[in-house]
């Protein structure tokens, strides 16, 4: 018994912790991105492995710069430590600069993220005036749910904000949409390529409202300071911006060509 | 999906096994410095279950993954990120064993140990052949909680970004915008502990001589 016991955590041991050293020793640079895998279409699970708009691109990146490509999803709420230590490399993951320009070394923005709302289809929410006394959810530490509440810089959303009965805070997107689907929330206030897939899933369930609350710019955020990869990182994303492999990934994940805003 | 999960299962099993395996004598250890007639030695290890037991495990984590950073400015680069979910997870679980086995100790009547001074024996002896074992038979059923309740504790561990069952369950979640793999998660855990239960049944009834 006490020998099938050590066996078992022997074969564990073998399992977990070299199976992680494994990764770090083939000699090549890695380059960890961090990311919320909560978050399609710009990552998330899809079978064994990560993928998105966003991991593509730094996939790409990486095969082009001869660095080993991992991709670490990680506890959002804990980012800035993750980044700060070094245990990742940058965050990639429609990563809004909007209210975050002082925290990070940024790239320039690379896509044009809108912020929308969506609502159950059939609704008597038809616009975003419609919203004033109803349930709103956003997800945690958004730019949407800052300006939405008021504590961000654009009047007018905090004015909008201001109309709802109330702001759900929710840990991710999903949740908040199936607090919207069981009735718990009238509305969601999410990024266009969100609701776009959230769409695509659940056909007919949710309608999007015409209008924009607010628009935002994606960029790859680095530690503070560290240029040297972020000048590298942009290189590369430019050149595939000019031989057009950013926009037939984002063609691929239903993101529109033209909310690519990086210049070649 | 169900492959998925499994091997989400296993980074959760990991924790488990890893985390009992030095929790439950670092308990011991933990308990004694505790009972110690020291004074000081005593006074330490109660500061230390106090702060155990009043922080959230939650904050633990993010403490020994990041504290030789935020300290010290080491690098986390080679430091496996599962092997401080198990170094915090220890820790935490070693406080409240340590309790349970206060209380298995004390609870064993005075007359043990002055059957055992009178027939001869030291108190290390006493310790180790007569009140432990009768410690052993009576903490198993308070024991078999605090291991139900690791086994659900292990999705804490994504705070520092482990990806262990419940959190690849939210994921497959979300990229398919279906609560199925959640309900095969529950699924998982329930199975896991009941195993666990039949295995803490089956131990009880080993330790229920002289009954």
């Amino acid at each position: 018994m006490k020998k099938m016991v050590m066996a078992a955590v022997a074969a564990l041991a073998l399992a977990g912790f070299v199976g992680c050293d494994k990764a770090a020793d083939d000699g090549r640079e890695k380059f960890v991105v961090g990311f919320d895998a909560d978050f399609p279409p710009y990552g998330f699970k899809d079978g064994k492995e990560y993928k998105g708009f966003d991991l593509d691109l730094a996939r790409e990146v990486c095969a082009r710069r001869g660095w080993t490509f991992v991709a670490n999803p990680i506890n959002w709420d804990a980012k800035d430590m993750e980044l700060n230590s070094g245990s990742i490399s940058c965050i990639w993951n429609g990563f809004t600069m909007q209210g975050r320009e002082e925290g990070y070394t940024w790239s320039e923005a690379y896509v044009d993220g809108s912020q929308v709302v969506l609502v159950k289809a059939g609704s008597p929410v038809k616009t975003l005036k419609d919203l004033a006394g109803r349930k709103v959810g956003v997800q945690t530490d958004t730019p949407v749910q800052k300006e939405l509440a008021g504590k961000g810089e654009r009047k007018e959303v905090a004015a909008l904000g201001k109309t709802f009965a109330g702001l759900v805070v929710m840990p991710n997107y999903n949740q908040a949409v199936m607090d919207l689907e069981s009735g718990a929330v009238d509305a969601v206030a999410l990024d266009v390529g969100v609701a776009r897939q959230k769409m695509c899933d659940m056909p007919g369930k949710f309608e999007q409202l015409p209008e924009i609350v607010m628009t935002e710019t994606y960029g790859i955020g680095f530690k503070k300071g560290n240029t040297a990869l972020r000048d590298q990182v942009q290189a590369t994303l430019k050149e595939m911006v000019r031989d057009g492999t950013v926009e037939k990934i984002a063609v691929a994940y239903k993101i529109e060509p033209k909310s690519i805003i990086l210049k070649p | 999906m169900v492959l998925e999960l499994l091997s989400g299962l296993l980074v959760s099993a990991e924790i488990f096994a890893f985390t009992l395996l030095l929790a439950l004598p670092l308990g011991l250890l933990v308990a004694l410095g505790r009972m110690s007639a020291n004074p000081v030695v005593s006074q330490v290890f109660r500061l230390y279950i106090s702060v155990v037991r009043g922080t959230p495990l939650m904050l633990q984590i993010l403490f020994v993954y990041f504290a030789p950073y935020y300290l010290f400015g080491m690098s986390l680069a080679r430091y496996p990120r599962l092997l401080a979910t198990v170094l915090a997870f220890s820790m935490n679980y070693a406080a409240y064993f340590a309790e349970i086995y206060r209380g298995g100790i004390l609870a064993v009547e005075a007359g043990q140990w002055e059957a055992a001074k009178a027939l001869g024996l030291g108190r290390r002896l006493t310790f180790l052949r007569i009140v432990l074992p009768q410690m052993v038979k009576r903490v198993i059923p308070a024991v078999g909680n605090e291991v139900i309740t690791l086994v659900k504790d292990t999705s804490l561990a994504f705070t520092i970004a482990v990806t262990e069952m419940f959190t690849l369950a939210k994921q497959l979640s979300s990229a398919n915008t279906t609560m199925a793999p959640l309900v095969a998660a529950g699924v998982f855990y329930y199975v896991f502990n009941y195993l666990v239960a039949w295995a803490m049944e089956r131990i009880e009834r080993r330790f229920a001589y002289y009954r």
